[in-house]
């Protein structure tokens, strides 16, 4: 403890360098191993070449999936009305009984049971009971395993939506996707390596804040992808700059940055400013590629729902998505759902109206994804995630109407491919549907599984900040969902 | 559930609390300890242990087969003696129960049933144990017979170790940033000649030391740009360039030094490394990220402060006491300006996160205190003292109570808002000049007056009309109904008198909405909570959970005595604590402020301070590579020798600026580099990549567009559609400005937690949630994209090309040098050009671009060199 060099097994040159000490945002820690870091420290002084801090890097252990697909539900899907499926709510329809809640509207004691607006059958071989408005969806319950255990700290969209992806309450934590592409890097330096794509009537709420590096270097924050236009803001050349004519420029500036680095080899940044302007040109020749869909076969674009104008949107973002996974960007998160109310699955007044809509917007699109990721063998190291930033109550909101208030004492999340088990429901909540009672499963425990099916130890991936080894699970750790996984 | 037991176990909750058990679990297991046995030993001292106590066969027998094994399932792997001890508790001796762990003994045996571990499998109180899921109900019944037997256990396994309190060692006191700041002896150097002022001694006899030469000095072209971007932030004009390296005049280094100093711009460059350390956003964050009303007055204060050289010890009483010192200084008939200052100043607790719909009210006010208690430790001290709100520091000798103790200091401090408005009586205040004061005052007051007689006149035609309506529509009149009934008074009126009605109406709505002279609000702490209430330990950081009381106090470690705190007259509108604590951190015989100052000061001269992690003097922080500079700095900079010069930052900007040490070149030869690669003896100047704002003001500037307006409410320059489409209401929170505001230095432009300028985000602005001592330079290839092809860049060489055009009209090798001289300050060779021309002629010929775009095309280039964007 006297030898400060030895803290955490940290020497002074890590720290120095992590503390932002004005080097190059190679700032990465805590999970790589020595011979990286005696690597890097030389970068740090400027004498070996730029090491782009997206580029891949190998996790603790090898990991079973290479790429994470979340698929964010944004507003808060009701679970009781999609795949908790809770007879006992059928009965209790209408009656007002004594129930502990916590929403929107504050505390509440009691409240009148709205049972299940949609009916609910059996599915595939594990018989999983689902809502009928997820009938696509349905048939891919034998490779999805359901966590209907969730709970999280926050009832409240713009404290939950920060839990859900950057593991706090609190703003200022990088998010799950700057987690993952500071640990692994991304197989792609054509292409961003964490990509966000948003609903068309918006972001969520707090926005940039969702995918946010927080306290990480500015390089490992999600960059906004469209699935039609020009796929990344600014990538186009200006009007009237033609490619050709954008290259002569380049060629002239690394001519010109060439030159001025002779003098001044020693600097590394110099010399990554230099690889950055190739990168960017290559960028604005892969990234159009990876969303042009002209080679896709009709049968892709059907089952992905793009031939029917309703599920064209979603559809589009994931086979998009599957594209990238084939182009090995490491983290994607799609919205479904945007803006306030009723554009995403905040259903305060009418859940049939709002998650009759929703569903029906993305049931076929993601079982096209599952389908389509399943055949072409990228299943297995994909893994793709469910769920919003909570759930919603067994009870009414108003008192008319079906409406239902936030609900972080219970919810349920999905996994499917990327090593987890299919057809499992693991945990559960009280028989309302109302709280996690069974194998209670916090965010982080989702977090952790998450960064584990990638080879990443959620307990030893930290990032030094403020004084502390930060990392997404919080200091005192969490363990993966072992049941879950194959 | 208990959100806010998960959110501290989340956190940095260090379950094992180290050497804490702090006395406040002591005393809870003291407590116990006489209960158990009723022993009243008055002479028992916190932390013996139970005497043994014997147990029947059948309840060793009981524990060992139902107990034992229940234990070993459910609760050891968390409470065990493994690795992972969380919450502090162990069960696995009964000792180790009847201590508890953080939240006091797990077992009350004279009461069992208010036992935590009942309560805890139970799942009341907000606790919740085993998380993974509530027990059967036959396995909470065999653990509450346990406990109403007695807790029956062998006593072989030993007792759990003492937690032992001591206050700080000699080892923890002798610390070197906690040392008094002495100045050391200038050395003696061999070189004596290189050695303008003493910086250059310190710098100079360590490189001889290591048998090291300094660099070279740099050329005067590099020197000006240089000066101008660590000084003002922006480029200097090939004219400023010509002027100075033609000056014959043997001190015109100093001069320029001198004049930079002095120029309205040094402030806005300045400013802005002090508004990153203090989170400096304009906005609250969250779902609706609302806006900090007039924040922007706290950026200007910050700003004229630096410009004025106002003392930093000065300065520092401001932001922490201004209102107490604006208290005083009313009484005192000081200038009022000053007083708004003041008042002004303390926008500084105001400028952090607030949720304005948190899940737990009082977790969130102590999360607002937590925010200054941290943002104070690390910017004016250095240290990490948020690392102890729940538990002692883990590296630090900070226990948690000094953290508690320094967190009474602002008990008085309100929370932002109560509601979910973002204005409250807690966060503005009126700092109206006196004379404007005054008119407003008048004229509220004419206001009030007419329009109560406009509605004394009003009311006697209503209850003439009133009079002539039907029964029900009189006695509706006489209640709360009377508004609806009014309505229809111009029905049962006769003209003229009808007329005059309405015209009465009419003058009285006009009154109401003619807008009233405007006053001055600032953003500040008002209605401070008088008398505070107390504060407590919290036990593992949760309010929720009290420990002992505290009283404000400074870190124990540092050996001063306790503060002296005013009693509270009657009226007073502090509780006068704020003032003691600043008085005591803006203190020469304050063993770190005066030594983080001048640390910062350097660190933005030389790209990285004497301790590299500025906000972190604690022994996690990185040791100062020039501890003797470093504390003669520091009492250069608070003993000077003519008292005059105390707290002066313009004067050690100079002394470090003048020094032969900054005057070296970037460039070195490569057995040096090898010899010094991470340049910790400072052997050479370290080149730096501009920062984003003067990335921004620097193109503006080389562009001709640099509107050099300064002060007042913030700029909103545009934000591309595709940005903004990231917002769940797109362009919320975001106004326009005009291009000639959205042209005005960065410092200006609209802090909003979560939207930022595109430019200025690619190349790292400071993260606003936390105080940011150091920013990163990254460098990844969409920050290329937005260079090459966003609108900011485009537009600003499309002004340069113009610029180009006017001022070397019909020239394009003209053209070309002035824009190699706008944009590197330096005489470009014919080399460079030519080639640059050959660009312009093969867009031009080869691609068909008229040569006004290929011009154009050209200046974009420019812009993105790397020579535009680093200094050398």
């Amino acid at each position: 403890m006297t030898d400060s060099r030895q803290f955490c097994g940290r020497t002074r040159r890590e720290f120095l360098w992590q503390a932002g000490g004005g080097f190059v945002a190679t700032a990465l820690a805590g999970l790589l191993d020595d011979a990286f870091f005696a690597r890097q420290a030389v970068a740090a002084d400027g004498i070996t070449p730029f090491r782009n801090p997206l580029a891949p890097k190998p996790g603790h252990f090898p990991g079973k999936a290479r790429s994470v697909i979340f698929l964010f539900m944004y507003g808060g899907p009701s679970q009781v009305d999609t795949f908790d499926y809770k007879p006992k709510l059928v009965e209790l329809d209408g009656k007002t009984i004594p129930i502990k809640t916590f929403g929107r509207a504050g505390h509440r004691n009691e409240g009148r049971v709205v049972g299940p607006r949609f009916r609910f059958r059996q599915f595939g071989q594990c018989g999983k009971y689902v809502s009928e408005i997820f009938p696509h969806l349905g048939q891919c319950v034998d490779d999805i395993a359901f966590i209907h255990s969730m709970y999280a700290e926050s009832p409240i969209h713009g404290s939950a939506l920060l839990m859900m992806n950057c593991g706090r309450i609190l703003s200022g934590h990088p998010s799950l996707g700057s987690w993952v592409t500071y640990g692994l890097g991304s197989e792609n330096e054509n292409l961003p390596g964490f990509v966000v794509m948003l609903d068309k009537t918006g972001g969520p709420i707090s926005g940039p804040k969702n995918w946010s590096s927080g306290y990480m270097p500015a390089a490992y924050q999600g960059v906004i992808l469209r699935a039609d236009g020009t796929p990344i803001h600014d990538l186009e050349p200006p009007p009237g700059l033609t490619r050709d004519a954008q290259r002569r420029l380049l060629d002239r500036l690394r001519q010109k940055n060439e030159e001025h680095l002779t003098q001044r080899s020693f600097n590394s940044e110099l010399a990554a400013r230099i690889a950055c302007y190739e990168l960017a040109f290559k960028m604005q020749q892969h990234a159009p590629e990876a969303v042009d869909f002209s080679q896709e076969t009709t049968k892709t674009l059907s089952l992905y729902g793009i031939d029917h104008p309703r599920t064209a949107d979603f559809g589009r973002k994931c086979l998009l998505a599957r594209r990238l996974v084939e182009r090995g960007v490491r983290f994607i998160q799609i919205y479904s759902g945007g803006a306030h109310n009723d554009d995403n699955w905040d259903a305060h007044t009418d859940i049939v109206a709002n998650h009759g809509k929703h569903a029906g917007n993305t049931d076929k699109p993601i079982a096209g994804l599952l389908q389509d990721l399943k055949q072409r063998g990228l299943l297995d190291s994909t893994l793709v995630v469910w769920g919003g930033e909570f759930g919603r109550q067994p009870t009414a909101e108003y008192a008319q109407g079906s409406g239902r208030d936030h609900n972080s004492y219970g919810f349920t999340v999905w996994l499917a491919g990327g090593g987890i088990k299919g057809g499992i429901s693991y945990g559960a909540t009280d028989e309302l549907g109302n709280a996690a009672v069974e194998k209670r499963t916090h965010v982080k425990q989702l977090h952790a599984t998450i960064l584990h099916q990638l080879g990443l130890d959620p307990n030893r991936l930290t990032f030094f900040y403020g004084g502390l080894d930060q990392k997404l699970v919080g200091v005192e750790g969490a363990e993966p969902i072992r049941e879950i996984l194959a | 559930m208990n959100p806010t037991a998960t959110r501290m176990q989340n956190d940095c909750a260090n379950l094992r609390l180290p050497k804490v058990a702090k006395a406040c679990v002591l005393l809870a297991a003291v407590c116990f300890d006489h209960a158990d046995f009723g022993v009243a030993d008055e002479s028992s001292k916190p932390g013996e242990t139970a005497p043994p106590v014997r147990f029947s066969a059948e309840d060793l027998d009981f524990y060992a087969r139902q107990v034992e094994p229940l234990l070993k399932e459910h609760c050891l792997k968390c409470h065990g003696g493994g690795e992972k001890i969380r919450g502090g508790l162990r069960l696995t001796n009964r000792d180790a129960i009847l201590k508890g762990g953080d939240l006091g003994p797990a077992v009350d045996l004279d009461k069992p049933a208010d036992s935590l571990l009942l309560k805890a499998v139970n799942y009341r109180d907000g606790l919740e144990m085993p998380p993974t899921g509530k027990l059967p109900a036959e396995k909470i019944a065999v653990l509450t017979r346990w406990v109403e037997r007695g807790l029956p256990m062998p006593s072989d396994s030993k007792s759990v170790a003492d937690h032992d309190q001591p206050g700080p060692s000699p080892a923890d006191r002798s610390y070197w940033a906690y040392q008094p700041i002495r100045r050391p002896k200038v050395p003696e150097v061999r070189n004596a000649g290189w050695v303008r002022n003493p910086v250059d001694a310190f710098i100079l006899a360590r490189l001889e030391a290591a048998g090291l030469e300094p660099a070279p000095e740099a050329d005067r072209v590099t020197l000006i740009r240089r000066l101008f971007f660590d000084l003002l932030g922006l480029p200097p004009t090939p004219e400023e360039v010509d002027a100075f390296v033609r000056d014959p005049v043997p001190d015109a280094y100093e001069r320029l030094v001198d004049e930079l100093l002095a120029r309205p711009q040094h402030g806005e460059k300045w400013a802005r490394h002090w508004l990153d350390l203090v989170r400096f956003a304009e906005t609250n964050g969250y779902e609706r990220d609302g806006p900090k009303p007039n924040a922007w007055r706290f950026r200007d204060y910050v700003i004229r402060s630096f410009n004025a050289d106002k003392p930093f010890d000065r300065f520092i009483r401001e932001q922490l006491a201004g209102d107490e010192l604006a208290h005083r200084w009313e009484q005192e008939g000081r200038d009022e300006t000053d007083i708004a200052e003041a008042v002004i100043a303390t926008g500084y607790y105001r400028l952090g996160l607030w949720d304005d719909e948190p899940v737990d009210l009082e977790m969130a006010r102590f999360d607002g205190l937590d925010d200054i208690v941290a943002t104070t430790c690390q910017v004016f001290l250095g240290m990490t003292m948020n690392c102890a709100r729940c538990h002692d520091h883990k590296i630090d000798p900070l226990p948690q109570t000094d953290y508690y103790r320094f967190l009474a200091f602002f008990r008085d401090v309100p929370h932002f808002s109560l509601t979910r408005d973002v204005t409250s009586k807690f966060n503005q205040t009126d700092i109206t000049p006196r004379a404007r004061r005054v008119l407003y005052e008048a004229e509220l007051n004419r206001r009030t007056q007419r329009i109560e007689e406009l509605t004394r006149q009003l009311t006697e035609i209503e209850d003439e009309a009133i009079r002539k309506m039907p029964a029900e529509d009189q006695r509706a009149a006489e209640g709360v109904d009377r508004p609806q009934v009014v309505k229809k008074v111009p029905m049962f009126l006769a003209e003229p008198r009808r007329q005059e009605y309405e015209r009465l109406l009419k003058d009285r709505e006009a009154l109401r909405k003619l807008p009233m002279p405007p006053r001055e609000m600032a953003l500040s702490i008002n209605n401070c909570l008088v008398p505070p209430p107390p504060t407590h330990v919290l036990i593992r950081g949760n309010p929720h959970a009290k420990g002992p009381a505290v009283e404000p106090g400074y870190p124990a470690v540092l050996g001063f005595a306790d503060p002296v705190l005013p009693t509270i007259s009657p009226g007073a509108r502090t509780a006068g604590r704020r003032l003691v604590l600043a008085d005591w951190i803006a203190s020469p015989d304050n063993p770190l402020t005066a030594r983080v100052l001048v640390n910062r000061l350097w660190q933005h001269h030389f790209r990285r301070g004497i301790v590299a992690s500025s906000n972190d003097f604690g022994k996690y922080g990185t040791k100062p590579t020039h501890p003797e500079l470093l504390d003669w700095l520091a009492d250069e900079f608070c003993r000077p020798a003519d008292p005059s010069d105390a707290w002066r930052i313009k004067r050690i900007h100079r002394l470090l600026v003048t020094s032969s040490t900054y005057r070296m070149a970037s460039r070195t030869r490569p057995e040096l580099l090898q010899r010094d690669p991470d340049n910790e003896l400072f052997s050479r100047f370290p080149m730096r990549r501009l920062t984003a704002e003067e990335i921004r003001d620097a193109m503006l500037a080389v562009s001709s567009k640099l509107n050099l307006r300064q002060f007042g409410p913030s700029i909103y320059p545009p934000i591309p559609r595709e940005v903004l489409a990231g917002q769940s209401r797109p362009g919320e929170g975001w106004g326009t400005s005009s291009p000639e505001e959205a042209s005005r230095r960065s410092v200006y432009v609209y802090v909003k937690r979560s939207l930022l300028l595109p430019i200025l985000n690619q190349h790292d602005l400071a993260d606003t949630d936390n105080s940011c001592p150091v920013r990163y330079t990254t460098t990844v290839p969409t920050q290329s994209l937005g260079m090459l092809n966003g609108a900011f860049t485009n537009e600003q060489a499309a002004h340069l090309a113009d610029r180009l055009r006017r001022e070397a009209p019909n020239d394009l090798a003209a053209q070309v040098r002035r824009a190699l001289r706008l944009t590197t300050g330096r005489e470009p060779n014919g080399r460079e050009i030519a080639d640059d021309l050959a660009l312009i002629a093969d867009l031009r010929d080869r691609h068909g671009i008229s040569e006004a775009e290929a011009l154009k095309w050209f200046c974009l280039m420019q812009l993105n060199a790397n020579e535009f964007v680093y200094l050398d």
